[in-house]
C-alpha cells in the first residue's frame, strides 16, 4: 500500500432509544455531551478515532457519522421511540462497518479493527432473529473488518445477553442491582471516554491495545451469569 | 549564550556573537605579558534556526513535557550517533514521539552500533519497548546493549557468520536477569518479563569482505529493515511491513523479546555503494508504508545526499510532524563506502 495517510480506529457508539428509555432522555444527551468534549479535549486521540453514535429502537438512525470531534460542530441528538430490535443494530453493522472502512481505505488512511460500545436497558424484542447478523458480524472469516463489541447492560437488560453480545467475556458488563439508571447511563459514558482517550493513546504504538474501562456501578455480566 | 540565528536586542549591525553594541566601548586591551587574543570574525548568524518538518497534515505543536518515572532521566528526548569505518557510514537517531511528549512519558525506542576493532564488523541493533511493558524503556536500552555486546564478544572467539538466534536468546535473558532483580530473586516467568521489559529488536552484522561488506540482519517483533536505493528512491522492506500489506484492518500482534522465534526471522543483503541499509522501529516504518510517498521521498532525498547527514540532522529529519504518527521514531543507516574493501 501506499504511503498512508494515517491510522484510524472507528469507533461506533450503540445508544438504546427504546421507549422505557424515556426517563432517562436527558441523561443519555449528557453522556453524549460529555462523551463529544472529552475527546475534543484530547486532540491528539480524537485525530486517530472517526466516532459514529447510532440510536436503535425498531430501527437504527444516524445521529452522527465518522466525525472527527476535533473539528466536529454539532452534538448528537436522541430520539426515544419504539422497541428494543437488537436484529436492526447488527443488520445495520453488518453493512456499514465494512463500508466505513472501504471509504476510510479509499482516502489513504490504515484502519484498526473497529469497535462498537453497545448500551441498552432492555431485553432484546426481535426473540433470537439479531443472533444470525450478530454471529456473521463478529466472524472474522466472514466480516474481515469484524469489531471488537463492548456491551453494558442497564434496567432490565439480562447479563447473559450482555455476555452474548460482547466479543470478549471480560467486553461485557451489567448495571449492578438497584444502581439508578440514569447515573448508571453517565457511568457507562464516563467509561466509555476513558476507554477511547485510552486507546487512542495505545494506537500506533507497537501494540495497539483496545482499552475497556468497566463503569463504575457496573460489574462484569460474566460474574452475573456465573 | 544566545542561539545563532535568535535575535540579540542591542546588538549593532551585522554584529554576531562576539559584537559590541554601536556607540559602546571597546575593552581595554590585555595586562602586560599576556599574549593579545587573535581578532575573531564575527559569527554572523546567517544559519536559520531549524524549523520542525512537516509531511502532509502536521500533528498538534507544543512544548514537550518531561517524562515521568524512577529512570526517566535516563532516557533523553533526543539521541544520535554516526561515524565512518574504511567500509561504512553510520548514521543513528531515535527520537521521543508527540504522544510521549505530551503523557509525559519517556523515549522507550533505543539504539546502539559499535565497531569489532579487530575485524572491522559493524554491529548494530534497534529496539522498541512495548508501550504496555512498566519499563518498556530499559527494555528497549538494554536489549540494544546486550545484544551488541554479545556480537562484539562473539566475533572475538568466531569473526565468521554469528548465529544471530543465539545473539537474541542473550538477550532475552538479560531481560529475564532484569525482572529477577525486582522480583527479589525469584525465577520470573515469562509473562512477567514481558510485562516489565518486552520490546521489540532488530540488530545485526556489517562484514567486510573483499568485495564491500554483507550485512546479516535478525529480528524480533515488529521493527523492520529496508534496502534503500539512494537514486531511485525506492526502498525494498527486508521483512513483511505490518502498514505495507493489503490486509483489511491493521495488525496489532507483536511477539516481542523475552519471546525469540524459532527459525529467527533472518534477511541478508549485500548493500553496494548508491544503496543504504535501513534500520528501523515502526515509528518510521508506518508514516514510511511502502515509501513512495511524502515521508518516503523526503528521507531518500536526505539520505541520498552528495554526503550522508549528520547526525543531529538525521534526528531532526526524523522528528517530522505528521498527523495521527506520534510514536517514538528510531532510524540507524548503513552506507557502505565507494570503493572501500577489506584488504
Amino acid at each position: 500500500m501506499a504511503e498512508p495517510r494515517g491510522v484510524l480506529l472507528p469507533a461506533y457508539v450503540l445508544a438504546d432509544e427504546s421507549g422505557s428509555m424515556a426517563p432517562y432522555q436527558e441523561d443519555l444527551s449528557g453522556g453524549l455531551v460529555s462523551l463529544c468534549e472529552g475527546l475534543r479535549a484530547e486532540p491528539m486521540v480524537s485525530a486517530k478515532l472517526r466516532l459514529t453514535v447510532l440510536g436503535f429502537s425498531d430501527d437504527v438512525r444516524v445521529r452522527m457519522e465518522m466525525a472527527d470531534m476535533r473539528s466536529a460542530t454539532r452534538l448528537p441528538e436522541v430520539g426515544i421511540r419504539g422497541l428494543t430490535d437488537y436484529r436492526a443494530v447488527f443488520d445495520d453493522l453488518l453493512q456499514r462497518i465494512p463500508h466505513d472502512v472501504r471509504r476510510l481505505r479509499a482516502e489513504g488512511y490504515k484502519v484498526h479493527r473497529p469497535v462498537v460500545f453497545f448500551l441498552s436497558d432492555g431485553q432484546p424484542t426481535d426473540g433470537g432473529a439479531w443472533r444470525r447478523p450478530h454471529g456473521t458480524l463478529t466472524d472474522k472469516a466472514q466480516t474481515p473488518t469484524a469489531p471488537n463489541i463492548v456491551a453494558c447492560g442497564i434496567g432490565d437488560a439480562d447479563a447473559s445477553t450482555m455476555v452474548e453480545v460482547a466479543t470478549r467475556k471480560e467486553f461485557a458488563f451489567v448495571a449492578k442491582s438497584g444502581t439508578d439508571i440514569g447515573q448508571a447511563v453517565a457511568e457507562f459514558f464516563h467509561a466509555l471516554t476513558a476507554s477511547l482517550v485510552a486507546s487512542g493513546r495505545s494506537l500506533n504504538a507497537g501494540d495497539p491495545q483496545l482499552v475497556v474501562n468497566r463503569p463504575d456501578q457496573f460489574t462484569m455480566a460474566i460474574d452475573e451469569v456465573g | 549564550m544566545p542561539l545563532p540565528g535568535r535575535h540579540v536586542p542591542g546588538a549593532g549591525p551585522g554584529d554576531g556573537l562576539g559584537g559590541f553594541p554601536s556607540g559602546g566601548f571597546a575593552p581595554a586591551g590585555p595586562g602586560p605579558g599576556i599574549p593579545a587574543r587573535p581578532t575573531v570574525p564575527p559569527i554572523v548568524p546567517a544559519a536559520p534556526p531549524w524549523q520542525r518538518l512537516t509531511v502532509g497534515e502536521p500533528g498538534p505543536e507544543f512544548e514537550a513535557r518531561p517524562p515521568v518515572g524512577p529512570f526517566a532521566y535516563d532516557c533523553p528526548d533526543t539521541e544520535c550517533d554516526g561515524w565512518s569505518t574504511p567500509q561504512l557510514t553510520v548514521r543513528f537517531a531515535s527520537v521521543r514521539g508527540a504522544k510521549h511528549r505530551y503523557y509525559r512519558q519517556p523515549r522507550q525506542d533505543a539504539a546502539r552500533a559499535a565497531v569489532h576493532e579487530p575485524t572491522g564488523s559493524t554491529v548494530f541493533a534497534v529496539a522498541d519497548g512495548v508501550s504496555s511493558a512498566s519499563h518498556a524503556e530499559l527494555g528497549a536500552a538494554e536489549a540494544c546493549r546486550a545484544a551488541v555486546r554479545r556480537m562484539l564478544s562473539l566475533l572475538s572467539r568466531q569473526p565468521g557468520p554469528l548465529d544471530l538466534r543465539e545473539v537474541a536468546q542473550h538477550a532475552a535473558a538479560r531481560l529475564c536477569e532484569l525482572a529477577r532483580r525486582d522480583t527479589g530473586g525469584r525465577e520470573p516467568g515469562p509473562g512477567e518479563v514481558a510485562d516489565r521489559y518486552a520490546t521489540t529488536l532488530v540488530f545485526g552484522v556489517a562484514y567486510p569482505d573483499s568485495t564491500g561488506c554483507a550485512v546479516d540482519i535478525g529480528r524480533i517483533g515488529d521493527s523492520g529493515a529496508w534496502l534503500l536505493d539512494l537514486a531511485g528512491g525506492t526502498y525494498r522492506a527486508l521483512f513483511e511491513t505490518k502498514t505495507g500489506s493489503d490486509s483489511t484492518v491493521v495488525s496489532n500482534e507483536v511477539h516481542p523479546l523475552p519471546e525469540v522465534p524459532d527459525p529467527l526471522p533472518y534477511a541478508g543483503v549485500r548493500p553496494v555503494p548508491g544503496q543504504a541499509v535501513l534500520i528501523g522501529t515502526d515509528g518510521f516504518g508506518d508514516p514510511l508504508g511502502d515509501g513512495d510517498g511524502p515521508v518516503g521521498a523526503l528521507f531518500a532525498r536526505n539520505l541520498g545526499a552528495a554526503e550522508p547527514p549528520s547526525p543531529p540532522w538525521l534526528a531532526h529529519l526524523l522528528d517530522f510532524s505528521k498527523e495521527t504518527f506520534d510514536d517514538d521514531r528510531t532510524l540507524l543507516a548503513l552506507w557502505p563506502r565507494s570503493g572501500a574493501a577489506a584488504p
